[in-house]
C-alpha cells in the first residue's frame, strides 16, 4: 500500500512536469530541453521570494508564478519566435543553449550552494492521513493536489475557455488559426508562460521535499520521459506515461539498484520509442515516418 | 582560369569540380598552412600544445558529428555516449589484456561501428524530434553501462591510461603528442572530405535534403543511413579512444551532458554541414575557456566572478550557439565565405552564383 502512495507521488511530480513539455510541444512542436532549467530558474525565485517574503508561503508562490510566467513568455519572443520557420531539429538544440544559458545564471545569481527553502518555510513535516491507514507528508499532499487540480483544470481551460480554444486551433493548424485572426504569437506566448510556470510549480515542490541547488536540472528534464511515453501531443496520455516512468522507477530502486533508478526513464522511453513511437495516446500522424 | 583565388565558374570536367585544391592561390596557401602547423609547437609553450592537441582530438570528433547531423541531417545528441564508448575501449582493453594502440585504436573503430548500427536501426523508422530523444537516451543507457563496468572493475575510482609507444617510440610529452595528432587528425579531415565528395557524400546530403526524393533518385535511404551513422560513432569513438589516451585517465563522469552540449556547440557555431565550420568550431569551443580563465584573471571587472568562471564558460556557449543559431546558421564557416567573397569580389557586391 505504501509502495502504491509512493508511486502515486512521484507519477503526480512527473505528471506534473510533463504537462509543461506537452504545453509547450502543443505550441512550438518542440521538444524543450530547456524544462529543467526553467524548473531551476522558477524554483530559485520561489525561494527569493520566500527570503524577501520572510516565509509566507502563498505570497511567494504567487511571486514565483509571475516571474516565471514572465520568463516564459520572453523566452518565446526571443528566442522561439525566430527561429519558428526552421527545422524542428534547430528548436531543439536552441532549447539546449536556452538551458546552459539559464544554469549559468542561475549560479551566477544565486551560487551553486545547496538550500533547503523547507527550512525558511519552517514546517516539521507532520504526516497526514489520507484515507485510513495511508500517511503521507504535507508536501506529498500538496503534490497530489496540484497534479490533480492541473489533470482537471488545463483540459477544462482548453475545453471552455477562449484562449483554450484558441490554444486548440493553433495546436491543429496554426496557419489556418492565424487566418481566422488568432495572434498566434500571443497564444504561443501564452502556452509557455503557462508551461514554464507548470515547471516552476514542480520546481517549488521539488525544492522543499528534498533540496534547491542548480544541478536540480537533471530531475526536470527526466520529465520528457512521461510525455513522450503517454504521447507529445495528448494532456492525457501525461498521466498514463508519468505513472508508467514512476512505477518504473520506485521498482527499480526497490528492487534492482538505485543507479538503475536514475536511468529507469529513459530505458522505459527507449522501450516505447522502439514499440510506439507517437506514443500511448498521441496522434499518428505526429510522427513523420518513413 | 582563376582570379584572386576563386575558382572559375567555367567547369570542363567532373574532375576539374570535385579537386580539393582547385587553385594555385589555394595550393599556396594549404601548403603555407601546413608548415606553419608543422613548425607551430616551436612557438607555443607546454601548456598550449596541450591545448592544440585537445583541439586536434575535438576536430575529429567534430568532424565525426557533422558528417551525421550537419551532412547526413539526422540529429544525434548520443554523441558524448560513443565518446565515453571509445575511452571505455581503451580503458577495458588496457586493463585486461595491456594491448597496443593500433590495435586499440582499430577495436575502438569497429565498436563504435557497430554501435553506430545499433543506434541507427531506429534512425530508419524515426526522425527528427524522435530521433534526437531515442539517441539522446541511448546516451544515458551507454553511461550507465559504462558506469556499471567501472563500479565492478575499478570499483568506481576510473581506470589510468599509460603513455602509448609506437614502434618503441613512447607518445608522452605533449610535443610528442602534437606531431602524432596532426597527421591523424589530418588524415580524417582528408577522409571526411574525400567522402563528401564521393557518391557516398552526395547520397548523404539527398537524403538530407529529401529522404523520399533521394529514395526516388536510387539511393538505398537505409543502408546509407546506417553507414552515416556507423562512420560517424566510428570516427567518435577514435576520437574518444585518443582522449583517453592523451588525458591518460578514464571516469564515467568526463562524459556527461556538458561533453554533448560542448559537441554540439562546435558543429552550431562552426555552421552545420560545413567541414571548415567543424574545424573551426573545434577550435572556438577548446580555446575559448582557456581565453576566459585569462581574461577574467587580467580584466579587474571580471575578477569579481572568482570561482565562477567555469560556470561563465557554460554560459558563453550558450549565448554564442543562440546567437548563431537565430543570426547566422551557418555558422562560423558562413561569416568566412562572407569575408572571403567580400575581399575576392571587391570592388564588386556580389555575384550570380552560389558556390
Amino acid at each position: 500500500m505504501n509502495l502504491l502512495v509512493v508511486i502515486l507521488i512521484q507519477a503526480s511530480f512527473y505528471a506534473l512536469l510533463g504537462m509543461g513539455y506537452v504545453l509547450i510541444y502543443r505550441a512550438t512542436r518542440v521538444l524543450n530541453l530547456a524544462h529543467g532549467d526553467l524548473m531551476v530558474f522558477g524554483a530559485y525565485l520561489f525561494f527569493q521570494a520566500l527570503v524577501a517574503t520572510g516565509g509566507s508561503l502563498t505570497l511567494a508562490i504567487m511571486a514565483a508564478a509571475l516571474g516565471a510566467a514572465l520568463l516564459g513568455a520572453m523566452v518565446y519572443l526571443g528566442v522561439m519566435r525566430p527561429l519558428a520557420s526552421y527545422p524542428v531539429a534547430v528548436g531543439v538544440l536552441a532549447t539546449i543553449a536556452l538551458g546552459l544559458v539559464l544554469r549559468t545564471i542561475v549560479t551566477v545569481i544565486w551560487s551553486a550552494q545547496t538550500r533547503y527553502p523547507a527550512e525558511l518555510l519552517g514546517r516539521t513535516g507532520q504526516p497526514i492521513t489520507l484515507f485510513a491507514g495511508v500517511n503521507v507528508s504535507g508536501i506529498d499532499a500538496l503534490i497530489i493536489a496540484a497534479a490533480v487540480i492541473a489533470m482537471i483544470g488545463f483540459p477544462l481551460l482548453l475545453r471552455l475557455s477562449t484562449v483554450g480554444i484558441e490554444m486548440r486551433g493553433v495546436a491543429e493548424n496554426a496557419l489556418l488559426a492565424a487566418q481566422r485572426g488568432i495572434n498566434i504569437h500571443r497564444i504561443n506566448a501564452f502556452s509557455w508562460a503557462a508551461a514554464t510556470v507548470m515547471a516552476t510549480v514542480a520546481g517549488i515542490f521539488f525544492s522543499i521535499k528534498v533540496r534547491l541547488g542548480p544541478d536540480i536540472w537533471y530531475v526536470g528534464l527526466a520529465g520528457f520521459a512521461p510525455a513522450l511515453i503517454g504521447g507529445m501531443d495528448s494532456l492525457k496520455g501525461v498521466l498514463v506515461g508519468a505513472v508508467i516512468v514512476a512505477a518504473a522507477e520506485v521498482l527499480a530502486a526497490l528492487y534492482i539498484a538505485p543507479q538503475v533508478a536514475l536511468a529507469a526513464p529513459f530505458l522505459v522511453l527507449l522501450v516505447a520509442l522502439w514499440m510506439r513511437p507517437w506514443g500511448i495516446f498521441g496522434s499518428r500522424e505526429e510522427l513523420e515516418r518513413i | 582560369m582563376t582570379w584572386r583565388g576563386l575558382p572559375s565558374t567555367l567547369r570542363t570536367d567532373f574532375r576539374d569540380d570535385i579537386q580539393l585544391l582547385d587553385s594555385g592561390f589555394v595550393r599556396f596557401w594549404a601548403a603555407a598552412g601546413l608548415v606553419a602547423a608543422l613548425l607551430l609547437p616551436l612557438a607555443l609553450t607546454n601548456f598550449w600544445t596541450g591545448v592544440a592537441n585537445q583541439v586536434f582530438i575535438a576536430v575529429i570528433g567534430a568532424l565525426a558529428l557533422n558528417l551525421l547531423t550537419g551532412t547526413t541531417g539526422q540529429i544525434s545528441l548520443g554523441h558524448a555516449g560513443f565518446v565515453a564508448a571509445g575511452a571505455f575501449t581503451v580503458a577495458a582493453l588496457i586493463t585486461h589484456f595491456e594491448a597496443p594502440i593500433g590495435f586499440v585504436l582499430l577495436a575502438a573503430a569497429i565498436v563504435g561501428a557497430i554501435l553506430g548500427v545499433l543506434v541507427g536501426l531506429p534512425a530508419l523508422r524515426l526522425k527528427g524530434l524522435y530521433l534526437a530523444v531515442s539517441t539522446l537516451a541511448a546516451h544515458f543507457v551507454i553511461l550507465v553501462g559504462v558506469g556499471q563496468y567501472q563500479s565492478t572493475i575499478s570499483y568506481g575510482s576510473g581506470f589510468t591510461i599509460p603513455s602509448p609507444s609506437i614502434f618503441a617510440l613512447e607518445i608522452g610529452s605533449e610535443r610528442a603528442w602534437y606531431f602524432f595528432l596532426l597527421p591523424f587528425a589530418l588524415g580524417v579531415l582528408l577522409l571526411n572530405l574525400n567522402w563528401l565528395r564521393s557518391a557516398y557524400g552526395r547520397a548523404w546530403m539527398a537524403i538530407r535534403h529529401r529522404d523520399v526524393a533521394a529514395e526516388a533518385l536510387g539511393i538505398n535511404v537505409a543502408l546509407y543511413k546506417l553507414l552515416a551513422f556507423s562512420a560517424s560513432t566510428s570516427l567518435t569513438c577514435v576520437s574518444g579512444a585518443l582522449w583517453a589516451y592523451h588525458t591518460a585517465f578514464v571516469s564515467v563522469e568526463a562524459f556527461d551532458f556538458d561533453m554533448l552540449i560542448r559537441y554540439l556547440a562546435m558543429v552550431i557555431i562552426g555552421g552545420l554541414g560545413s567541414v571548415l565550420g567543424a574545424c573551426l568550431g573545434a577550435l572556438f569551443v577548446v580555446v575559448l575557456p582557456h581565453i576566459i580563465s585569462i581574461l577574467a584573471d587580467k580584466i579587474p571587472v571580471l575578477q569579481g566572478l572568482g570561482g565562477k568562471t567555469f560556470d561563465l564558460q557554460v554560459g558563453v556557449f550558450g549565448v554564442a550557439m543562440l546567437l548563431f543559431l537565430i543570426l547566422e546558421p551557418r555558422g562560423l564557416a558562413g561569416i568566412w565565405a562572407r569575408v572571403r567573397f567580400y575581399f575576392q569580389l571587391w570592388p564588386f557586391k556580389y555575384r550570380a552564383w552560389e558556390s
